[in-house]
C-alpha cells in the first residue's frame, strides 16, 4: 500500500486561482520523497491537502490507504506535519511543547513522559528541556518543532521546507535526523530548496511547476534524462541581462554542432551537450571569431539543479530565499 | 472524552502562558485597581447624592464588571497570535477536537475573570465593602462575572477570527469599552443620569449584570434581577459564541 497516492488532484481557490491542476503521483511506504518546485508552484497547497488542512476541489488523495477527507481523524494520527515557519509555543518550555503535542495525540502518563525524554535526547535538547523555548536559538527552536511532530511516532512525516532559514550546521543536523528517521522505516515527504541534499537522500522526487508535475523519478534517472554535460558560459563586458550580446552569443552557439540545448540562466548561458569537454575549444574559437568576450567557461556533469532548470526554466536559489524570508520574518513577527 | 481532555490541555496551555507573562498579569489588574482605589475616592461625594451611601460599596459591582469586560476583550488578540504564528494550524493537524481549541480558550477566559474578580473583591473588602449576602453572595457574584466574561470573550474571539488583526480587535474594544461602561449603571445610579442616557442604560446589557451583582452586595437576594441578568448574559453568549463558532469554522475549513 502506497504511503501517499494522488490522482488528478485539483485545487481551485475561491477567487478562481487554480493552484494545483490535476496532478498524479505516488509515494511508496518507507520512501524519502522530494517534492520540488519554484515558489508558488503549488507545493504548499498540495501538502495542506495531504495533511487534512485544506479541502481538495476534485481528484483522489489517499494517505496510508485512507481517503483524506473521509478519514481525516485517522490520517491525523498517522502523520506528522512540519510547517514552513517554526511553530512552537515560546511561552512553554521545550518539554511542555512536546507534552502538549502528545496530549493532543491522546498520549498520556508514563508512556508520554518516556517518549518526550527520548525525543529531547534525539534532538539534543536534553539540557534545555525545562527552559522556556523563547530563549532557544533558531536551530534549537527548529529541532524542537521537528521533535514535536514526532511525539506520536507518525508513519508518514510531511515537511514543508524544514531547513529554510537555518545556518548550514543546523541544516546538516536536521537532514541527518531525517535520514535516521527514514532508516527506521518512516516515510518522508519533503519540500525543500536544497537540491544537493535531495540528490543525496531522496529516493524519488517530483518537480511541480505552475500547479503541474513536470518531471518525476529518481535523482539519477532525472539527471541521466538530461543526457549531457553542462557548459556554463559567462559573458564579459555585459551583465547577463543585456539582450543583444546574449542573443549574438546564442546565435554563434546555434551554429555549432553537438549541442543539445541552450538555456538562459541568471549567470549567462547554459549549454547542454554530450561530451562537453570536447566542445569547449570549439566554443572558445567561435566566440573569438565573433569577437564576443567570455569571462568564464566551465564544464560539469548534470546536477538536480540542471534538472530543475530544464523543467521549470528557473533555478532554485536557497541563499536568496533565506534573505527574503529572514526580512519578512522580522516584518511579521510582532510580539 | 477527547473533547474534555483536549479542552483541559488547551486550558492549561493558556493558564501557563498567562502566569508566565507577569507584566500582562499585572496590567490586566492595574486598571480595575486604579478604578477601585482612585475612582471611588474621587467620586466619593456621589454617595451623598445617592442618599448618603458609601460610593465604594456602590461602585464595586461596576468595577468588577468593567474588569471582566476589558479582560474578555484580550481573548481575540491571543487567538490572532495563534493564527499568525501557525500554532492554530499545528493544532489542526493533530486529531485534537476542534471544539476544544475554542473551549480551552473560553474556559481560561472565564477562569481568569474569576480570579481577577476575586482579587478585586478582596481589595474591596479591605476598603469596607462587605456583601450583605456573605459567602454565598461571593460565590454567586464570581459565577455571574465569569459567565459575563465568557459571553463577552465571544465578541473579541469572533472579531479576531474574522479580521485576523490584533489592532482591529483592540481598536474596536477600546472604542466600545467606555461608552458601554458609562452608559450603564456601573458607576452611576440611573436616578442621576440625563433622560436619554437613562433609556440607553436600561437596555445596556452591562446594567443588567451590574444591578444583579450590586443587589447581592447592597440589598440581598433579589432573584428577579439575578435571573434577569442571567437571561441577558445567556442571550449575549448565544449571539457572540454563535458568531465565534461561525467564524472559527470558516478559518478551520
Amino acid at each position: 500500500m502506497p504511503a501517499v497516492q494522488v490522482e488528478n488532484l485539483v485545487k481551485t481557490y475561491g477567487d478562481g486561482t487554480q493552484a494545483v491542476k490535476g496532478i498524479s503521483f505516488k509515494v511508496d511506504d518507507g520512501e524519502f520523497f522530494g517534492f520540488l518546485g519554484p515558489n508558488g508552484a503549488g507545493k504548499s497547497t498540495t501538502i495542506k491537502i495531504l495533511t487534512t488542512l485544506l479541502r481538495k476541489t476534485s481528484g483522489l488523495a489517499n494517505v496510508a490507504g485512507l481517503e483524506i477527507e473521509h478519514d481525516a481523524q485517522k490520517v491525523r494520527k498517522l502523520i506528522g506535519v512540519q510547517m514552513q515557519d517554526t511553530v512552537i509555543d515560546e511561552d512553554l518550555t521545550g518539554r511542555e511543547n512536546l507534552e502538549l503535542q502528545g496530549h493532543l495525540q491522546q498520549m498520556h502518563g508514563e508512556e508520554l513522559k518516556e517518549r518526550v525524554n527520548e525525543l529531547l535526547k534525539v534532538v539534543d535538547l536534553g539540557d534545555a528541556a525545562d527552559k522556556r523555548s523563547a530563549y532557544y536559538s533558531g536551530g534549537m527552536k527548529k529541532r524542537l518543532d521537528l521533535a514535536s511532530t514526532l511525539v506520536h511516532r507518525p508513519k508518514i512525516l510531511f515537511l514543508d521546507e524544514p531547513t529554510t532559514g537555518l545556518d548550514p550546521q543546523s541544516r546538516a543536523q536536521v537532514w541527518s535526523y531525517l535520514k535516521g528517521l527514514n532508516q527506521t522505516g518512516m516515510t518522508i515527504f519533503i519540500t525543500t530548496q536544497y537540491l544537493e541534499e535531495v540528490d543525496r537522500l531522496c529516493r524519488r522526487l517530483a518537480i511541480l511547476d505552475h500547479g503541474e508535475i513536470v518531471a518525476q523519478g529518481s535523482p539519477s534517472e532525472l539527471k541521466s534524462e538530461i543526457g549531457a554535460d553542462r557548459i556554463t558560459l559567462a559573458l564579459a563586458n555585459g551583465n547577463p541581462g543585456t539582450g543583444s550580446l546574449k542573443d549574438m552569443a546564442k546565435q554563434v552557439l546555434g551554429g555549432l554542432g553537438g549541442i543539445k540545448e541552450i538555456v538562459d540562466s541568471d549567470e549567462g548561458i547554459v549549454v547542454y551537450a554530450k561530451n562537453g569537454g570536447f566542445l569547449v575549444p570549439d566554443i572558445v574559437r567561435a566566440f573569438d571569431t565573433a569577437e564576443i568576450k567570455l569571462s568564464s567557461i566551465g564544464v560539469s556533469s548534470p546536477t538536480l539543479d540542471d534538472v530543475f532548470l530544464k523543467h521549470t526554466g528557473r533555478r532554485i536559489r536557497p541563499e536568496e530565499i533565506d534573505k527574503s524570508r529572514a526580512s519578512g520574518m522580522f516584518g511579521r513577527r510582532r510580539r | 472524552m477527547s473533547l474534555a481532555s483536549d479542552s483541559y490541555y488547551m486550558f492549561l496551555r493558556w493558564m501557563k502562558k498567562l502566569v508566565r507573562n507577569p507584566i500582562l498579569l499585572f496590567f490586566s489588574l492595574f486598571q480595575p485597581i486604579i478604578f477601585l482605589v482612585l475612582f471611588t475616592q474621587l467620586f466619593s461625594s456621589f454617595g451623598l447624592l445617592l442618599g448618603g451611601i458609601n460610593y465604594t460599596i456602590f461602585a464595586t459591582a461596576g468595577i468588577v464588571l468593567q474588569n471582566a469586560f476589558s479582560s474578555a476583550f484580550q481573548s481575540g488578540t491571543a487567538v490572532v497570535d495563534d493564527i499568525k504564528s501557525g500554532f492554530l494550524t499545528k493544532m489542526l493537524a493533530t486529531p485534537a477536537s476542534r471544539a476544544s481549541i475554542l473551549l480551552g480558550r473560553l474556559l481560561s477566559d472565564a477562569f481568569r475573570v474569576f480570579a481577577q474578580s476575586l482579587i478585586i473583591l478582596v481589595l474591596a473588602y479591605g476598603l469596607g465593602v462587605f456583601p450583605v449576602t456573605g459567602f454565598i453572595g461571593y460565590v454567586l457574584i464570581l459565577f455571574t462575572v465569569a459567565f459575563f466574561g465568557l459571553a463577552w470573550s465571544g465578541i473579541s474571539l469572533a472579531l479576531g477570527l474574522r479580521t485576523k488583526s490584533a489592532e482591529t480587535v483592540f481598536g474596536i474594544a477600546g472604542t466600545l469599552t467606555f461608552p458601554l461602561l458609562f452608559m450603564s449603571t456601573a458607576l452611576m445610579d440611573k436616578r442621576l443620569m440625563p433622560e436619554w442616557m437613562k433609556s440607553v442604560s436600561a437596555y445596556n446589557p452591562i446594567s443588567f449584570a451590574v444591578n444583579a451583582i450590586r443587589d447581592l452586595i447592597m440589598i440581598g437576594y433579589n432573584w428577579n434581577s439575578f435571573l434577569l441578568s442571567f437571561g441577558v448574559i445567556s442571550l449575549i453568549a448565544i449571539l457572540t459564541l454563535g458568531a465565534t463558532i461561525y467564524e472559527f469554522r470558516k478559518v478551520v475549513s
